[in-house]
């Protein structure tokens, strides 16, 4: 079975493309077989990073039905054993998807068969991309080491909190305990998950003890991305700490990748950065973050997988 | 993992209940910093008033646990409610300084009084097998190791009072000449070790050069 792999994070602009694209080309390397697929519906950017100007196939022939199975849409890349399936060249109306387009896709993702699929997912937290994001079987968060992109992180973490409380317990009970809560603790609105389930712990111990347990699934790893020499390096370790202390969720630090402007030449060449600058520290900083998710995952049970939750 | 409100002050703090002031004033300087207004991990994270109620929770915390009584009060209560264990309360942990040369002295006096020297003399002369190996003309690095395994002494033993690196001691017992010092050195290392058994170290050093010089002249 494919272990799944979703890179996300809130703030457009922070790399998440970019790593996407360069730990699926790491992967490869060493010989497993990776796909990389760009659910950036909107926004779909992946291909160029690789080194595919226009790729000849994408999701949307899938979804419109042009080809019947998802593995038709695949397509390979001049590195070997790295696939591809594109986002771009689409009708412009492709990000807002409709639910059952979503399950299908997801449905249709589970049933590939590689060693590691990375999902890049889009900016934004709305329902479509945190959806892809929760049924990785491992969730990277990027974020840079700035005010705006850490906000953005604490509200995709807190979105992820919520939709899971969501899941677990059935619309109607949500929305009684949800509102239950909400009059004994004015805090307790939705804006604030961790209340809520600490409120409704008390309520129902019961249904509290299912929903900390489903949290308790939830595992993602933290990547710092662009740290320039000025910035503190222990930051990730801080935003990790606080997501366990407070949200009470297993979160953990991967590493930091430098800034580069070597980055910005790659991309306007349209060639893979690692392959173009294998001697930079922001290179090395990638295989480094690469092994390091590699060995924490192998060492963690995945209690989870992606075709029970779906 | 708890939830923050479930924490005691321990917890808080990410301290251990035995340990000292000084760490625990460390604890409350580091996450003072993190919750701090500048701080730029929790930027957002909370509003206001939820960070105003962190950063007392935890001077809440410090205070009781940088002041000795408070603190007994404290863990006394956290024992009755079962969330503290009696050996890790911070009163059964007070360190006092040890002289690390009082430790040093009576650690070489334990190994020494683990053989007793009249003892072992006593075993070895009533002893066949050691008897018939000390008779032989040429003594092998084996017989030497039956000698001490018949004593009952371990290598490791020996290694760490004579100071002979246990290789070296092995590679005499294996008779492993290419790995051989200069003898000068060699008759040194084996000295100390028939020292240590209360063998006659002459007979042994005679016999362990035979047999070497043996090896190297064939015929």
């Amino acid at each position: 079975m494919s272990q799944i792999w979703s890179i996300g994070g809130g703030k457009g602009g922070t790399g998440k493309s970019f790593i996407a694209g360069n730990l699926g080309i790491l992967l490869a390397k060493q010989g497993h077989k990776t796909l990389l697929i760009d659910v950036d519906f909107g926004a779909a950017n992946l291909h160029t990073i690789i080194g595919i100007s226009k790729p000849e196939r994408s999701i949307s022939d899938f979804l419109n039905r042009r080809f019947s199975t998802l593995d038709e849409t695949v397509v390979s890349t001049a590195i070997p054993n790295l696939y591809f399936i594109s986002g771009a060249m689409n009708n412009l109306d492709i990000a807002n998807l409709t639910h059952q387009q979503k399950m299908k896709l997801l449905r249709n993702i589970a049933r590939l068969s590689y060693d590691y699929i990375l999902l890049d997912i889009g900016a934004g937290t709305s329902f479509n991309t945190i959806d892809y994001f929760m049924v990785a079987d491992s969730g990277i968060f990027i974020t840079t080491p700035e005010p705006t992109s850490i906000e953005n992180i604490y509200r995709f973490v807190r979105s992820v909190y919520l939709r899971k409380i969501h899941q677990v317990l059935r619309a109607h009970d949500f929305r009684t305990l949800a509102e239950e809560a909400e009059r004994q603790n004015s805090n307790a609105t939705i804006s604030n998950p961790e209340i809520l389930l600490y409120v409704v712990k008390e309520l129902d111990p019961g249904k509290g003890d299912i929903v900390e347990k489903a949290l308790r699934t939830l595992d993602f790893k933290l990547i710092l991305n662009q740290l320039r020499k000025q910035d503190n390096p222990n930051t990730g370790e801080l935003i990790c700490k606080i997501i366990e202390r407070h949200l009470a969720l297993r979160m953990s630090f991967i590493g930091n990748i430098s800034y580069d402007d070597h980055v910005h030449n790659s991309v306007c060449k349209k060639l893979p950065f690692i392959d173009l600058y294998p001697y930079t520290r922001t290179a090395l900083d990638l295989r480094e973050c690469c092994k390091k998710h590699l060995s924490i995952n192998n060492n963690q049970n995945i209690t989870h997988n992606f075709a029970d939750q779906l | 993992m708890k939830l923050y409100k479930e924490k005691n002050y321990y917890e808080l703090l990410e301290i251990y209940p035995e340990v000292s002031s000084t760490e625990i004033r460390h604890a409350y300087k580091k996450f003072f910093d993190l919750y701090q207004d500048e701080s730029i991990a929790t930027y957002s994270f909370f509003s206001e008033k939820e960070r105003l109620e962190v950063l007392s929770s935890l001077e809440k915390a410090y205070l009781t646990l940088i002041d000795p009584e408070s603190r007994e009060v404290y863990d006394r209560n956290l024992f009755e409610l079962g969330g503290l264990k009696e050996e890790r309360k911070h009163s059964n942990h007070k360190k006092n300084p040890s002289s690390i040369f009082d430790f040093k002295k009576t650690h070489l006096q334990g190994l020494q009084t683990l053989r007793n020297p009249e003892q072992l003399k006593y075993l070895s002369s009533q002893n066949l097998v050691i008897q018939n190996i000390l008779e032989q003309n040429t003594i092998p690095g084996s017989d030497i190791k039956k000698i001490r395994t018949e004593l009952n002494i371990t290598l490791e033993e020996i290694a760490e009072t004579t100071r002979v690196r246990i290789e070296m001691l092995r590679i005499i017992e294996e008779d492993n000449q290419k790995l051989f010092l200069p003898m000068v050195y060699m008759t040194g290392f084996l000295k100390s070790y028939a020292r240590y058994l209360q063998i006659d170290e002459n007979i042994i050093v005679n016999g362990f050069i035979k047999h070497t010089n043996k090896g190297k002249q064939p015929g």
